[in-house]
C-alpha cells in the first residue's frame, strides 16, 4: 500500500488560487452561520471535512472541467460553505439554508448548487463518480489535455454499505486513474462513533485490496492533503484519500463530547462559535 | 393481426438495440451478469466499445447509468425483472427517477414466466417502478411491439421501466402495428364486457374473446402496453361503453395494470363491476414450467373467460378455452 506520509514527492504542487487555511476556516465560520440559526445541524461533518475540501477547491478543482460528488448529502453544508469561499457561490444565498422553498436544502438534493451530484440516501456518490468516470473512459477523454477529474467525498460511515465496495471493485477493474475519493474518515455516525458500531479498520489495507492507490494521513493537515491529492491526480489506478479527522476540529469551544453527526448549538455556545471563527478568520 | 399458434423469434430486442445503437451513438448497453439472457450478447460482439460488464452489482450499476445520463448518454440497462427493480429500488429513486434521468431500465422475465421461484418472479416490478414519480412503464406483447418500442423509448426524455419476455417470442401484430407511447390498442370493440390486457397476457385475452365471442358475448380488448403514463381517455371510453370490465396481467392484481384501470374508472365516477386477472396477491414458486405456473396462479385463457362471465352475472356454464396445439417454435397462450 502506498502511503502518502512519505515525504518525497515527485509530482509537482500547483501554485494555489486561495489561501487554504483561510479557506478551510471560512468553510467552518459559513457552516456555523447556517447551522447556528435553528439551533442544531451538520456543523460537524463541515469542521471534519473543512482542510480537505479546502485544499481541493482553493488550489486544485477546476470548475467546468472536474466533477464533485458530494455522496453524503449531510456533507452539503461544507459544498456549499466551501463555494462560497472560492467564488462558485454567492454567499447571500447560504442565508436561505435549510428554510422552506430554498433550493439550499440541509440534506443535499438535485437542486443543491455547488456540487455535480449528491445523494441524501448514503453510499450511491461512489456509483456517481465511476460512472462520470467511465464516460470519459467511453469518450476517449481520458488521453486529453483537459481530461477531468471526478472528485468524491465519502464518508466512512458509509463504507457499511455495499453499493460503495460495488462501486470500488468496478473503479479498480477498469483501473479509472481520474476518479479520487476523498474519505473524511471522522469516525462518526448517528448511533455513535463508527468504530463502536461496526469495525470497518483496517479502512486503508480494505482499499489497497481492492486494487486502489491509498494514501492515509491527518485530514486536518494541509500540506499532508496537497501531497495526497498530486499524488492521486497522477496515479494510473483510481485514488482513495483516507482523512482522518475530528468533527470537533477547529472549533476549541465545542464540548468534549458533543455528538459529531448532528451538534447542538444552544445560544451560548453559537455565541462562544463565532466569536472565536469570526477573530480566526479576521 | 395473426391467428393462434403464433411463430416465434429470436432475440428481436437484441437486434432492435444494436440497430439503434448504430444510429445513436449515445447509446451504452450495461449489462448484470446476465447478457446472452437478455440478449445483449448481440450489442456486446457487435458494439464492445459501448458494452459495459456491470457485473453482479445492480446498486452501482445503476448509479452509474444516472451518471452517464447525466453525461448525455443513453444507458440502456439490462438483467432480469427481479433484479431491476426490487434489488436496486433505492438506487433507481435516487439515482434515475428523482432526477429524471433518461436510463431504460430492461427487465426480463416478467411475472410467473419464470418457472425459478419468487426470486426470480418479478410480479410486482411494474407496482414499484409505477409508483415511482417520472418513471414510464411498458409491458410489450410482441416481437413486433419490441422493434418498434425501443426507438422509441430511446427518444423519451424521462426513465423507463420495460418489461420484456425472455426467450422465444411470438410475432402476433402484423408489421402494419404502430406502437404509441400515448395511445392504448383498441383492438375491438364490444359493449359487454371490455378486457384490458398487455404483455403475455394479450395472447389469452384475443384468444379468450374468440371464445366468448362464439358464445355471443360482444367483448372489446384494448393492449394497453404503456402502463404509466396511463391512456386514461381510451380506458373510460372503451369500460364506459361495456357493462363490466376485465383486466388480466402476468403480475400482481396489486399496484399493476388492474389497480391502474381501477383507479381510472373510480376517479371517471364510472361504476363498472371489474374482475382483475393475476397473481391474487401472494407469491408463486419454483416449478418445471411456467405453463404450469399460469394454471396453478390463475393467469390462463379460461381465468380471463371465466371472470368476463363472473362480471357479466352470467349463472350458466362458462364456454371452454379452445386448446391451441403447438409445435416447437411456436406459442400459443396457456
Amino acid at each position: 500500500m502506498t502511503r502518502s506520509l512519505s515525504p518525497t514527492r515527485a509530482t509537482a504542487i500547483p501554485a494555489p488560487r486561495h489561501d487554504a487555511a483561510r479557506v478551510a476556516t471560512g468553510i467552518r465560520l459559513r457552516a456555523l452561520r447556517m447551522v447556528a440559526p435553528q439551533g442544531f445541524g451538520y456543523l460537524g461533518q463541515a469542521l471534519s471535512a473543512a482542510e480537505t475540501l479546502a485544499v481541493l477547491c482553493a488550489e486544485l478543482f477546476r470548475p467546468g472541467v472536474d466533477r464533485f460528488v458530494c455522496s453524503p448529502g449531510h456533507y452539503i453544508v461544507a459544498a456549499y460553505a466551501v463555494a462560497a469561499e472560492v467564488g462558485l457561490l454567492d454567499p447571500e444565498e447560504l442565508a436561505a439554508y435549510g428554510q422552506n422553498g430554498s433550493r439550499v436544502e440541509a440534506i443535499g438534493t438535485e437542486r443543491s448548487p455547488a456540487v455535480d451530484l449528491t445523494c441524501g440516501s448514503l453510499a450511491q456518490g461512489l456509483s456517481g463518480g465511476v460512472g462520470f468516470a467511465y464516460t470519459d473512459r467511453l469518450r476517449g477523454r481520458e488521453e486529453e489535455a483537459d481530461a477531468p477529474h471526478t472528485f468524491v467525498l465519502c464518508s466512512d460511515g458509509e463504507l457499511e454499505e455495499g453499493q460503495l465496495w460495488e462501486a470500488a471493485l468496478f473503479a479498480a477493474h477498469h483501473r479509472l486513474g481520474r476518479l479520487t475519493v476523498v474519505l473524511d474518515a471522522n469516525n462518526s455516525q448517528v448511533d455513535g462513533p463508527v468504530d463502536g458500531i461496526t469495525t470497518l479498520e483496517p479502512i486503508g489495507e480494505k482499499w489497497a485490496a481492492h486494487g486502489w492507490h491509498v494514501a492515509e494521513l491527518d485530514g486536518h493537515d494541509l500540506d499532508a492533503l496537497r501531497h495526497a491529492y498530486a499524488d492521486a491526480l497522477s496515479a494510473t489506478r483510481p485514488s482513495v484519500i483516507i482523512a482522518r479527522t475530528s468533527t470537533r476540529h477547529g472549533l476549541d469551544c465545542l464540548p468534549p463530547d458533543a455528538d459529531g453527526h448532528f451538534i447542538k448549538l444552544p445560544p451560548d455556545l453559537a455565541n462562544q462559535a463565532f466569536t472565536e471563527l469570526e477573530a480566526r478568520y479576521a | 393481426m395473426r391467428e393462434p399458434p403464433y411463430q416465434t423469434v429470436q432475440k428481436p430486442y437484441g437486434r432492435a438495440l444494436v440497430e439503434l445503437a448504430r444510429q445513436r451513438e449515445d447509446v451504452v448497453c450495461l449489462s448484470g451478469d446476465l447478457t446472452r439472457q437478455c440478449e445483449v450478447d448481440l450489442f456486446r460482439d457487435e458494439l464492445p466499445d459501448r458494452f459495459v460488464h456491470a457485473g453482479m452489482a445492480e446498486a452501482n450499476m445503476i448509479g452509474m447509468a444516472g451518471a452517464m445520463a447525466r453525461e448525455g448518454l443513453n444507458p440502456f440497462v439490462h438483467t432480469f425483472g427481479v433484479f431491476a427493480t426490487r434489488r436496486p429500488l433505492d438506487q433507481i429513486v435516487n439515482a434515475v427517477a428523482y432526477p429524471n434521468l433518461p436510463v431504460r431500465l430492461i427487465g426480463f422475465m416478467p411475472g410467473i414466466s419464470s418457472p425459478g421461484g419468487p426470486s426470480h418472479q418479478a410480479i410486482e416490478d411494474i407496482a414499484l417502478m409505477r409508483a415511482l414519480p417520472n418513471m414510464t412503464v411498458i409491458d410489450v406483447a410482441d416481437a413486433a411491439e419490441i422493434t418498434q418500442i425501443v426507438p422509441l423509448i430511446a427518444d423519451h426524455p424521462g426513465p423507463v421501466y420495460l418489461r420484456l419476455k425472455r426467450g422465444e417470442i411470438p410475432v402476433i401484430f402484423d408489421e402494419d402495428r404502430r406502437v404509441s407511447l400515448e395511445q392504448a390498442q383498441v383492438i375491438s370493440t364490444g359493449d359487454e364486457v371490455a378486457i384490458f390486457t398487455n404483455g403475455m397476457m394479450l395472447s389469452a385475452a384475443l384468444a379468450a374473446a374468440s371464445t366468448l365471442r362464439g358464445r355471443g358475448v360482444r367483448v372489446a380488448v384494448v393492449n394497453v402496453p404503456v402502463i404509466k403514463p396511463l391512456d386514461v381517455d381510451t380506458v373510460v371510453r372503451v369500460a364506459r361503453s361495456a357493462r363490466a370490465v376485465v383486466t388480466a396481467e402476468n403480475h400482481s392484481i396489486i399496484g399493476g395494470l388492474g389497480s391502474a384501470v381501477a383507479e381510472t374508472l373510480a376517479e371517471a365516477g364510472l361504476g363498472r363491476t371489474l374482475r382483475r386477472v393475476g397473481l391474487r396477491d401472494t407469491f408463486a414458486e419454483g416449478a418445471l414450467s411456467g405453463p404450469y405456473l399460469f394454471e396453478r396462479y390463475g393467469l390462463t385463457t379460461q381465468h380471463i373467460i371465466d371472470a368476463a362471465w363472473n362480471a357479466l352475472d352470467r349463472t350458466d356454464e362458462p364456454p371452454a378455452a379452445a386448446a391451441t396445439p403447438v409445435e416447437a417454435g411456436e406459442y400459443a397462450p396457456v
